[in-house]
C-alpha cells in the first residue's frame, strides 16, 4: 500500500470515528427529543435532519459551503476574527460525514425509542424517576439495540462518505483526501492497483464492522 | 393507620368527559364498570399520570391535586403505587431490580434490606436473579404488586390486574391478590369490568357508567340494593323488569304486573314511598325463584307471590339451568318472548324432570324482589 493510500485510510477511519462520536452526542438526545416531545417546530427540526438522506450529497455540500465557507454566513464572521475557516480542512471531512450520517442514526434511534413501552416510562416516573433519569435508566436501555444499528450505520456512511465532503473539504491529498476519494482520483488517473488496495480495505474493514455490530446487537438482547 | 381519600375531577377529552367525586377509606375500593366508563382514566389522574381540567384530589390529607389552587403534584412525588395491567415490568432488570427500582435513591443496605424484605413477603426471595421474561402470570403479577408496594406508596393503585391471566389461575390469583392487599393494608383503588372479581376483591365498589359514577357503597349494599336501574344493568343482573305501583308502605311495596300484583319489600334506609300509578323498576335473582313441587302438599304461607307459566326455552350452564318462563297471563312478556329467566340446580331439575314437565307454579319470596329506585 503507498503512502498516500495509507494516509488516506488512516484520515478515512478518524473522520468516521469522529463523526459517529459526534453523531452519538448530537443524534441521540435528538431521537429521544424527537420521539418523546411535542414541542413546536418538531417537523421543521425532523425535516431538517432527514433532508441529507434524501438530497444529492453534492446540494448538501453546497448548503454546507454557504453556511460554513469562507464567506459563508457563519463561516466569514469566524474568518473575520481568526483568519481561519474550516472548509478544506478534515474538520471539514468530519462536518460533511456527520450532517449526511445523521439522519441515518436519528430515524433507526427514533423508531426503537418509539418502540420502547410508554407504560414502562409512566411505571418509572410513579417510582420516583425524573424524565431525565428514565430516559437513562429505562427508555434509552430498551432501545439499545435500535441505537447500536444507528450507529453502526452511522459510522458506515461517515466511512463512505463522498460527495458532500469533496464539496466542503476538497480532496487534498494527505490532508482532506479519504478513501472514496482516493479511489476515485485513482481511477481517474489510471492507478487501478492502488484503487484495488483502497477498494478492498474498505470492503474489510465494513465487514468488521458489521461483525461488530452483531455481537453487540447479541449480547444487548 | 387509617387511611382515607378523595377524589373530585373532571377531564375533557375528544368524544368523552369524566366527571367523577367518590371517597374511600381503609380497604379497597373497586371501579367497577364497562370498558370505556372512564376507570382507568380516574386511575391515571390519581397518579399523575393526566392532568384533569377541574376539581381535587386528597390522599390522607395530602393534596394531590387542587385546580383552583394550582397544585399539581407531578407523578414522582404523590407516593402512589400503580400496578399496570400489562404489569409493566422493567425487561432489562431482574426481579430484585425490578422491586428495588423505586429505592435507588436510598443508601445501598437499606434498600437491599428493604428488596429482600418485598420479596420474602410476596414468596418471590428465589427468584430474585431472574428476568421478567422467565416468570409466569402469577410471578409477574406479585412482582408489579411488590415493586409498587416497595415504595410504601400512601395509595396503590391496579388496573385490570387479573386481565393478563388465564381463567383458571385468574380465580387462584384473585384470592391470593385479596390476601396480599389485606395483609398489607395499603388502601388501594382496583379496575375491573368483571362483577365477581369486583365483588371478591372490594370492600367498596364505585360503579362507573360513561364517565360518571352512578352509584358508590359498600359491596353487600351495592350487591342487595342497586341504587339504580342503570346500576342494575352495568351489574348484569337479569330479570330487570317494569310494573306500576299499587300501593307503597315503608316496609313492603305492592307492584302490579303482567296481571299479578307482587309484593316486594320495601327498603327500609331508603323510606322510598312512590304513589300509586308511579312506574318502577325492580329485578328478581334467578336464582331466587322457587318452583311449587307438584307432589308436595301446598302450604300458602310458604309461596308468595305464586304464578303460573310455561317453559318456552332453556340453556345448559353445565352445573345450573337456566330456564326461561313464559307466564300463563294474558298479555306481551316482559323479555321479549318469555317473562322471567329462572335457573335451577341440575340435580332440581332432574328430580323434578323439567325436560318433560313444562308447566309450573312458581313463587317469588317479598324479600328476593328488588325495588329499583328511579
Amino acid at each position: 500500500m503507498s503512502a498516500e493510500a495509507a494516509s488516506a485510510l488512516a484520515l478515512s477511519i478518524r473522520v468516521a470515528i469522529v463523526a459517529t462520536l459526534l453523531n452519538a452526542l448530537i443524534g441521540i438526545p435528538l431521537a429521544y427529543v424527537l420521539a418523546r416531545r411535542a414541542f413546536r417546530g418538531r417537523a421543521l427540526v425532523d425535516l431538517l435532519v432527514t433532508l441529507p438522506l434524501v438530497l444529492p450529497p453534492t446540494v448538501t455540500g453546497y448548503y454546507l459551503i454557504v453556511l460554513l465557507g469562507r464567506r459563508g454566513w457563519l463561516g466569514a464572521p469566524v474568518y473575520a476574527v481568526t483568519g481561519w475557516s474550516v472548509a478544506f480542512t478534515w474538520y471539514a471531512a468530519v462536518i460533511a460525514a456527520t450532517v449526511m450520517a445523521l439522519p441515518l442514526l436519528v430515524r433507526t434511534a427514533r423508531a426503537a425509542i418509539e418502540s420502547v413501552d410508554r407504560e414502562l416510562e409512566k411505571a418509572a416516573f410513579t417510582l420516583g424517576r425524573s424524565e431525565w433519569r428514565t430516559a437513562l435508566e429505562v427508555t434509552l436501555p430498551l432501545a439499545r439495540n435500535g441505537i447500536i444499528a444507528g450507529l453502526v450505520l452511522a459510522f458506515a456512511r461517515a466511512l463512505g462518505e463522498f460527495g458532500a465532503t469533496l464539496m466542503l473539504a476538497g480532496n487534498i491529498p494527505g490532508k482532506t483526501t479519504t478513501v472514496p476519494l482516493a479511489i476515485y482520483t485513482a481511477v481517474q488517473t489510471g492507478e487501478m492497483g492502488e484503487a484495488v488496495v483502497l477498494v478492498l480495505a474498505l470492503t474489510v474493514l465494513s465487514c468488521l464492522v458489521l461483525i461488530l455490530a452483531g455481537r453487540l446487537g447479541a449480547r444487548a438482547t | 393507620m387509617s387511611h382515607r381519600f378523595s377524589i373530585e375531577i373532571t377531564k375533557r377529552l375528544p368524544g368523552f368527559t369524566l366527571d367523577v367525586s367518590w371517597v374511600a377509606g381503609d380497604g379497597v375500593a373497586v371501579l367497577f364498570g364497562p370498558s370505556g366508563a372512564g376507570k382507568t382514566l380516574t386511575l391515571q389522574c390519581l397518579a399523575g399520570l393526566i392532568r384533569p381540567d377541574a376539581g381535587r384530589i386528597v390522599v390522607d390529607d395530602r393534596v394531590l391535586f387542587d385546580a383552583a389552587a394550582g397544585v399539581n403534584l407531578p407523578p414522582q412525588e404523590r407516593r402512589v403505587g400503580y400496578v399496570f395491567q400489562s404489569y409493566a415490568l422493567f425487561p432489562h432488570l431482574s426481579v430484585a431490580g425490578n422491586v428495588g427500582f423505586g429505592l435507588r435513591d436510598r443508601p445501598r443496605q437499606e434498600r437491599e434490606r428493604r428488596v429482600a424484605e418485598v420479596l420474602e413477603r410476596l414468596d418471590l426471595t428465589g427468584l430474585a436473579p431472574r428476568w421478567p421474561s422467565e416468570l409466569s402470570g402469577g410471578q409477574r403479577q406479585r412482582v408489579a404488586l411488590g415493586r409498587a408496594l416497595a415504595i410504601d406508596p400512601a395509595l396503590l393503585l391496579l388496573d385490570e390486574p387479573l386481565s393478563a391471566l388465564d381463567a383458571p389461575l385468574r380465580r387462584a390469583l384473585r384470592d391470593e391478590l385479596r390476601a396480599i392487599l389485606s395483609g398489607w393494608g395499603t388502601a388501594a383503588v382496583l379496575v375491573t369490568h368483571d362483577f365477581t372479581e369486583a365483588y371478591r376483591l372490594a370492600d367498596r365498589i364505585v360503579v362507573y357508567e360513561n364517565g360518571r359514577v352512578i352509584q358508590a357503597a359498600p359491596r353487600a349494599e351495592l350487591l342487595w340494593q342497586p341504587a339504580s336501574e342503570a346500576v342494575a344493568r352495568v351489574m348484569g343482573l337479569r330479570n330487570v323488569l317494569h310494573g306500576v305501583v299499587v300501593k307503597s308502605m315503608p316496609d313492603r311495596i305492592q307492584i302490579a304486573w303482567r296481571g299479578h300484583t307482587l309484593e316486594a319489600v320495601n327498603s327500609p334506609t331508603r323510606t322510598y314511598l312512590p304513589p300509586p300509578e308511579t312506574p318502577i323498576a325492580f329485578f328478581i335473582r334467578p336464582e331466587y325463584v322457587r318452583l311449587v313441587r307438584k307432589d308436595r302438599s301446598l302450604d300458602a304461607a310458604h309461596h308468595m307471590n305464586r304464578m303460573r307459566g310455561t317453559v318456552v326455552g332453556e340453556t345448559d350452564f353445565g352445573t345450573v339451568w337456566s330456564l326461561r318462563l313464559r307466564l300463563d297471563t294474558p298479555g306481551e312478556p316482559a323479555q321479549g318472548d318469555f317473562d322471567l329467566e329462572v335457573e335451577v340446580p341440575h340435580l332440581v331439575y332432574e328430580i323434578l324432570e323439567i325436560d318433560r314437565d313444562r308447566q309450573w307454579d312458581f313463587s317469588i319470596h317479598r324479600g328476593s324482589i328488588h325495588v329499583l329506585p328511579t
